[in-house]
């Protein structure tokens, strides 16, 4: 498995996925920076609320068009270059799929957990009144790296299927704006149960109040929906197993 | 006689169509075996059902006398190179790159990577990225992973496929020496006869998915049995006497071909021709060529 694992590695050279990262991180940045430049005092107070908020819609916008360039390039190398009919004789193609999951799925986590390191130097940056909350920090990796997982099986599902990385990069920037629209339905609408890319603002958990008569909005707590942490967990299990099968038959 | 391969009934089906039927394949060790056949015959199919690539819907497969299966697959692969149609690479990694892959996951030692570089003579282009290769050099890189963890057997699907006449040349020397210096058999497909009457000391032909033919190269070339070439003024006189000594003649546009006789017979019928008034001018002895064989063999000339 190490040996697999190490190639894995050998492979991504030169392919710059360091830099596709920072290049989403950088764009993060300055629009979490937007937005905090507009905020007052009071909602500098409840910071963290605010922010995260905030990040999870923008994590719903950028992260399914992240995740399929990623998924593109670990993937799209072994369909371009012919290498699966050489890299299958020499290791299971169940494991070649393990792997590249793995591989994905750690970019995802260091990904997600430089945007929590984001939040805390903004935090700071801007004096928010509350200190960073681990709740808020658990729910946060809950709802981004979850969701995000499933999508990422999606992508790699469809970066080894077609040979044009089009129609994926297509289908993350599809799920992008999918996922924008279920936060305008409500937790109840089907909208945002059946589009995976809807279960980002399912599982959200900062909730906010917008006063008209004094246009400020104040956020609180909300517990994240089990039911669609539940179907999310599904969908990863069901998702993982389905694809690493069809991808095992596939004849090459 | 000792086989690295054999196989017993290779089928395989795709939608209720066999496109390899019945395959029993007998690979010498330490040979250079040539499996020929016209294009869509069944050959990759073959070799990648061999390979494990595709699985086959009946028959067994025996790789130096293990019976492959899905368990033991990698094990019995780790001492067999590949090269599958077009070749395989990373673009984005230098050739050396690419071959530290296979290299790792062949757990081969570090030094083989230099030995086949140097072997496949492509030790000033390893550190260009493979993307920047022509076909030869790709072709050459394919060969050079095949190479790796000092295979016994080595598969090659058409590897000279879009070569140019220096490239073919290079490869196919590549080829006939490596049974000899390294002790590795080579099946290696191909669709120009040509090619395998320079490489292959035992051939085996398939056509419409089932193998016809399978055997030394030299006992392929038995079946070209000799004829003769008559060329003269008067056919219809040489015809005549043909006829009355009961030789099958067939007028084509060079003169008139029979088949081969004996000594006697011949010095017979060119006293008669020339007595009979037929006019005879030459007489030429004619060869089955290798082409002429197989196109007999499956009865196919579209692909050719």
């Amino acid at each position: 498995m190490l040996r697999e694992w190490k190639t894995e590695w050998m492979k991504l050279r030169r392919r710059k996925v360091g830099l596709l990262l920072l290049a989403f991180l950088g764009f993060t940045f300055v629009w979490c920076a937007w937005i905090l430049s507009d905020a007052g005092a009071e909602e500098l107070m409840d910071g963290y609320r605010w922010i995260f908020s905030n990040l999870s819609i923008i994590n719903t916008i950028l992260l399914p068009a992240l995740l399929s360039m990623l998924a593109s390039r670990l993937c799209d190398m072994e369909i371009k270059g012919n290498t699966l009919k050489l890299i299958c004789t020499m290791e299971k193609k169940g494991r070649l799929f393990d792997m590249k999951f793995l591989t994905g799925s750690l970019y995802l986590v260091l990904y997600i957990a430089a945007e929590l390191m984001l939040l805390f130097i903004c935090g700071r940056a801007y004096g928010f009144g509350e200190p960073m909350q681990l709740r808020h920090v658990l729910y946060f990796l809950i709802q981004n790296v979850t969701v995000s997982l499933v999508i990422y099986l999606l992508q790699m599902m469809l970066s080894f299927r077609f040979e044009n990385q089009i129609i994926p990069l297509a289908a993350g920037l599809f799920g992008s704006f999918i996922g924008l629209f279920s936060w305008f339905f409500p937790d109840t609408s089907l909208f945002r149960w059946i589009f995976v890319w809807g279960h980002y603002s399912l599982l959200h958990f900062i909730g906010n109040n917008w006063d008209e008569t004094t246009r400020i909005s104040t956020f609180y707590d909300v517990e994240p929906k089990q039911a669609a942490l539940c179907l999310v967990l599904v969908l990863l299990t069901g998702g993982y197993l389905a694809g690493r099968h069809l991808f095992v038959r596939k004849e090459i | 006689m000792e086989y690295i391969v054999e196989t017993k009934g290779l089928t395989k089906s795709y939608g209720g169509k066999q496109v390899v039927k019945n395959v029993d394949l007998k690979v010498p060790k330490e040979c250079v075996y040539g499996f020929m056949g016209p294009n869509g015959a069944g050959k990759s199919t073959t070799l990648k059902m061999l390979l494990g690539l595709i699985r086959c819907t009946d028959g067994q497969a025996w790789i130096d006398g293990k019976e492959m299966n899905q368990k033991n697959r990698l094990e019995i692969l780790r001492e067999t190179g590949s090269l599958i149609e077009s070749p395989s690479y990373y673009g984005h990694l230098t050739g050396r790159e690419n071959l530290e892959i296979v290299r790792t996951l062949k757990k081969a030692p570090e030094k083989e990577v230099d030995q086949v570089l140097e072997l496949v003579r492509m030790e000033r282009q390893q550190d260009k990225k493979a993307r920047e290769y022509s076909l030869g050099m790709k072709q050459r890189l394919g060969l050079a992973a095949a190479l790796i963890g000092r295979p016994r057997l080595l598969i090659l699907d058409e590897p000279t496929n879009g070569l140019d006449p220096a490239g073919i040349q290079e490869i196919r020397e590549l080829i006939c020496e490596l049974p000899k210096r390294m002790g590795i058999t080579v099946l290696v497909s191909s669709h120009l006869l040509s090619e395998m009457d320079q490489m292959a000391d035992y051939v085996g032909i398939i056509n419409h998915g089932q193998l016809i033919f399978q055997d030394k190269l030299e006992a392929l070339h038995e079946h070209s049995k000799s004829k003769l070439l008559l060329r003269v003024m008067n056919r219809t006189a040489a015809l005549k006497i043909l006829e009355g000594r009961q030789i099958e003649g067939r007028v084509t546009e060079e003169g008139i071909l029979i088949p081969g006789l004996s000594d006697d017979r011949a010095a017979d019928l060119v006293s008669a021709l020339a007595a009979g008034g037929a006019g005879l001018y030459r007489i030429e002895e004619r060869q089955k060529s290798l082409e002429d064989i197989f196109l007999s063999l499956t009865g196919r000339r579209e692909s050719l």
